[in-house]
């Protein structure tokens, strides 16, 4: 497959196709046409629109990435150099559990990995919850995450603070398995490589990425990996989610989904959104991981769910709060509220609000609590 | 396009008539798309084959080419054509090299020669993301192939990223020298229906000569003799880098113009001698293998090897940069039984031990390293370590990243030694054609040609086989004393100088292990042999009056020993109250060092003497010069060391003269 690198990645990566369009075209060149990647490429621009109905813009995007497979040469030939590995979607060796989970409309068509590659053979558990997760929440990640490592399965995990991360260590400190799952390229993660060097070496940690090589960080890559996460577990299980953010919306996907998703039974002390997604349909566990009984359930079910009254007033809190004295960019601001918003609605309605000030001067606008009076910095020379 | 239209536009733009047939053979296939292996001798005009089509494509055509030397030479003459050529290289600052790249992705550059390294640096491969690429060029291609004489590691990269190129994209390899096997493995890895081209090898301007001595001194006195007699101006092979040395210093002693190259030098001294080469201001110069490949000087009207060159590939490679204008040319080999040892050593020593491969393994395994760390985990020499390096890389065993770390691959197949066994076999092989060449009572040209696989038919009338007379040399008295004058007046330099100290370079007595003076000082060092004898004593005055003249030193000072006793005390001593200068005793060790011997690399040998002295009386030092005394000079790091803490004593002049210094690792 090595050698067609050029092409898959040229493919994977096509602007604004979306995983479904692409899939679609995978499915139509290489199992029905019985063509390989390289072939489809090299077929003429009549072909692309005849044979596959293609329409103008679509040949236009297939003649401008035909265009840079000598550039892609040079990047592949760098990624494998470094010892990455590109796993196109018709590869055995594509993780089936991904596949099965999300299907052709969200299969991304290509995986970028280093490490052992038989990981995404095992058993698999996600374990997923909030950057900012309680003291009870972090200790069940770690709980489950020892269950897991001793079953032999796989923990799945995102590489963020809080639970993310404590799945990660809990799992290589039980001397279990694990899949890292990057919210950027995989070439930009160097300090990790560097961190995880022996249990790379030693075959017990995978570092998986499904984006652009040198793509660095960003909140739309952390949003976009949340599903890739899940797709690549056979369970889920969700220590701690608030009322927004990723794991939030990731769970709520994964129901639409129709997947079975494990949920931490919440203390009634908790101030979180465990309950309601046990209302839309998760399935309750305890600190073992073992499915709540229904009766046990059902009562619990009876206990009002503590929710905020206003939501609207619910969100101008915690952008207060996001904010500890120092004037922020949207997209700082974004990734601290942990909210799925798009960066143009969260400034819609940050102008709106009548304790929140742009700071002047600044490109782009920086935005402070009106009143405050912090730089963003101590400046030297102003 | 027609042939007819082609040589239009080869007149207009390259101002040269026309193609010659494999030229324009070669130059079609590239406007198909496809790829060519095309062997051609040195001076056949192989550049010409993607120079042309590449003003001609609508992008850049990149070009890895592991000769520096070539590169600038090539684009100096695109330059003067009005061709956009530029080239990108290590000898370059970095602001020069990003300069050029950033020409390259605004599409300013028709032709950009690269260092195959270059593969490894990441501003480049983000370059190449936004540049219109159109053809890619493997220069010296036999660098390709671990069958070649001149396997190049980085060079594996180029293949990898020729097997990602898409198809339609054309590529050539070309390569002066490549034997049937070569050929065929070159052929193999660059793949996609690559068409070999192969012309002939045959250089009848050549005049080839096989000088048997039974010494070193006979070759020396005949080149004293002889080399004036040569016509215009050449180069002198030598094994190695001490014997460039001896030799440059012979002929400057016999007042014959001529310098000495290796690559040990700097890259502005290199490239002053390749200048002062081309302009023929010396008759020779006299090189390690390291000069040349890349140097188009179109006449070089002889070159002598004063070593067996370890196969007639390397030969031909090494010769072939004589007479490219086709006028007669002399290449002179000098043949002694006992030069076959240096090869020899080579290919049984050249790789190190399997104990050392499995350090290497155990210590990468462990934790991600860069080169001198691992140096400092193994105590490894640093060329060994590269052995081990671009082995265990060529076996799959470990990676070398972006940012230089090397890397253990998870699930990495075991140690292959069969591999080891299988080159070492060829390459004894090789070394034993060679030999044949010596001893061949036939025409030398067509063994060379036979050996290179080019089977095409010729007379062959241009060798001392073969109608030209046989060179015998003539020992007489008067040139035996003056190499015997020459000998005894001659003192290897040490060259330390560095910034931020006022240390300067000095100067040893002799070579250690060359001459007597080794066997003297293991005497008194390590056999209880006593003081060192007197005639060290007389042969050091000589080389400070040879290198200082009559100069005064405020003060002697002497390195410390490490477990040897008072040995240099009392030398440094004797030598004091000789030269009547006031000597010192206030160099100290403040810490235990080893000795510097165990150490088998510089960075290890630094960290050993690192803070290791102190001088018990600042004031004695301050503003004088000083000159430093020890007994043996390996890697300088200790003279360094102290010249470094004297420096900051306010010494202004400290300079090291030692009894004997090192012939050292590196050998080329």
């Amino acid at each position: 497959m090595n050698n067609e690198a050029t092409y898959w990645i040229a493919l994977a990566h096509l602007p604004r196709w979306g995983h479904l369009k692409i899939n679609n075209l995978i499915i139509k060149f290489y199992h029905e046409k019985k063509i390989s990647v390289e072939e489809f490429f090299n077929l003429s621009e009549t072909q692309w629109g005849n044979d596959y109905q293609l329409d103008e813009k679509q040949v236009s995007d297939l003649r401008q990435a035909k265009s840079e497979l000598g550039s892609n040469a040079f990047l592949a030939e760098s990624l494998f150099s470094q010892g990455f590995e590109l796993i196109p979607i018709v590869s055995p060796e594509f993780s089936k559990t991904l596949k099965g989970n999300l299907k052709a409309p969200y299969s991304p068509a290509v995986l970028y990995v280093k490490g052992n590659k038989k990981i995404l053979e095992e058993k698999s558990i996600a374990i997923v919850g909030s950057r900012d997760a309680s003291e009870i929440a972090l200790k069940f990640t770690d709980n489950i995450a020892k269950l897991a490592s001793k079953e032999y399965k796989v923990v799945v995990s995102g590489f963020a603070k809080g639970v993310d991360k404590q799945a990660l260590d809990s799992a290589i400190n039980y001397k279990g398995q694990s899949i890292i799952v990057l919210p950027q390229g995989i070439m930009t993660f160097d300090s990790g490589f560097k961190k995880y060097y022996s249990q790379i070496v030693n075959g017990d940690v995978l570092v998986l990425s499904t984006f652009f090589p040198k793509a660095p960080w960003r909140a739309e890559l952390a949003m976009a990996r949340n599903p890739i996460i899940y797709g690549l577990a056979d369970e889920i299980y969700v220590a701690e989610s608030s009322e927004k953010g990723g794991t939030w919306s990731g769970v709520v996907d994964g129901l639409r989904k129709q997947r079975k998703i494990f949920v931490r039974q919440p203390e009634p002390t908790e101030k979180n959104a465990n309950l309601i997604l046990i209302q839309k349909g998760a399935v309750p566990v305890d600190f073992n991981g073992t499915v709540v009984s229904k009766t046990y359930y059902t009562t619990v079910e009876q206990v009002p769910v503590i929710q905020e009254s206003n939501e609207t007033e619910s969100i101008d809190k915690k952008i207060r709060s996001a904010f500890n004295g120092r004037p922020l960019h949207v997209n700082e601001l974004l990734v601290r509220l942990g909210m799925d918003w798009t960066v143009k609605k969260l400034t819609a309605y940050l102008k709106k609000l009548d304790f929140i000030e742009i700071v002047k001067d600044r490109r782009p606008n920086l935005y402070k609590l009106k009143g405050s009076e912090d730089s963003p910095q101590q400046r030297l020379f102003s | 396009m027609t042939r007819q239209e082609a040589e239009k536009i080869l007149q207009q733009r390259f101002k040269l008539p026309k193609f010659y047939d494999e030229q324009w053979e070669t130059i079609e296939k590239i406007f198909r798309g496809e790829r060519v292996l095309l062997i051609e001798k040195t001076g056949f005009g192989k550049s010409l084959c993607f120079q042309f089509p590449a003003i001609l494509f609508d992008g850049t055509t990149v070009i890895f080419s592991p000769l520096i030397a070539l590169m600038r030479d090539q684009v100096k003459k695109l330059t003067a054509l009005g061709i956009s050529a530029k080239c990108i290289n290590s000898e370059q600052t970095s602001e020069e090299n990003s300069q050029i790249i950033n020409e390259a992705k605004a599409g300013k550059i028709k032709i950009l020669y690269i260092a195959p390294e270059r593969q490894e640096n990441n501003e480049w491969i983000e370059a190449t993301r936004q540049m219109n690429l159109r053809m890619v060029v493997v220069d010296e291609a036999h660098c390709i192939s671990v069958w070649g004489h001149d396997f190049r590691p980085a060079f594996r990269r180029i293949i990898n990223l020729v097997k990602l190129l898409p198809a339609g994209l054309p590529v050539l390899a070309t390569t002066a020298t490549a034997t049937k096997r070569v050929e065929q493995d070159v052929a193999k890895q660059i793949g996609g229906n690559i068409t070999t081209l192969r012309g002939n090898l045959m250089r009848d301007n050549f005049k080839l000569f096989v000088v048997k001595v039974s010494s070193e001194d006979e070759k020396l006195i005949w080149l004293g003799k002889n080399l004036e007699k040569f016509p215009g101006s050449g180069i002198i092979y030598t094994g190695t880098r001490v014997d460039t040395e001896i030799y440059s210093k012979w002929f400057e002693h016999l007042k014959i113009s001529s310098t000495g190259y290796n690559a040990g030098l700097d890259a502005e001294t290199r490239i002053a001698i390749e200048n002062s080469l081309m302009n023929n201001q010396w008759k020779c110069i006299i090189s390690t293998n390291a000069l040349g490949m890349g140097i188009d000087k179109p006449d070089i009207r002889f070159i002598i090897h004063t070593q067996i060159p370890q196969s007639p590939i390397h030969y031909y490679q090494e010769i072939g940069r004589a007479g490219r204008d086709g006028q007669p040319s002399y290449i002179i080999l000098f043949y002694n039984p006992d030069d076959k040892r240096l090869p020899e050593a080579f290919i049984e020593g050249g790789r190190p031990s399997i104990k050392k491969y499995e350090k290497v393994i155990a210590a990468v395994k462990a934790e991600l390293l860069g080169e001198k760390d691992l140096m400092r985990r193994t105590n490894l020499k640093q060329n060994q370590i590269r052995v081990i390096k671009a082995d265990l890389i060529e076996q799959k065993i470990i990676r070398q990243l972006a940012n230089k770390k090397i890397e253990y691959i998870f699930d990495a197949p075991a140690l292959d030694t069969r591999a080891f066994e299988e080159l070492r076999a060829a390459k004894t092989k090789d070394l034993g054609s060679m030999i044949e060449y010596v001893e061949t009572n036939a025409s030398r040209m067509k063994f060379l040609c036979d050996y290179l696989g080019d089977t095409s038919n010729h007379t062959f009338t241009n060798c001392d086989n073969t109608g030209e007379k046989k060179i015998a040399v003539q020992v007489t008295r008067e040139w035996t004393e003056k190499l015997q004058a020459f000998r005894e007046d001659y003192f290897p330099e040490l060259v330390v100088e560095s910034r931020g100290s006022n240390i300067v370079n000095g100067v040893a007595s002799s070579y250690y292990g060359v001459s007597s003076v080794g066997s003297a000082l293991h005497r008194s060092k390590y056999e209880n042999g006593g003081a060192f004898p007197n005639f060290l004593v007389s042969l050091v005055l000589k080389a400070f009056r040879k290198k200082f003249g009559q100069e005064k030193f405020d003060l002697v000072v002497y390195v410390p020993p490490t477990s040897s006793g008072d040995l240099v005390k009392t030398f440094a001593t004797t030598v004091a109250q000789i030269l009547k200068f006031p000597i010192s005793h206030n160099l100290k060790k403040q810490r235990q060092t080893s000795e510097q011997k165990v150490f088998e690399n510089s960075y290890l040998k630094s960290d050993n003497v690192k803070d290791a002295f102190t001088f018990a009386v600042p004031e004695e030092v301050n503003g004088k010069s000083i000159l430093l005394i020890d007994d043996i000079f390996d890697s300088g790091a200790t003279v360094k060391e102290a010249g470094r803490l004297l420096t900051t004593f306010g010494a202004t002049k400290i300079a090291p003269i030692v009894i004997a210094r090192t012939v050292g690792g590196d050998l080329v």
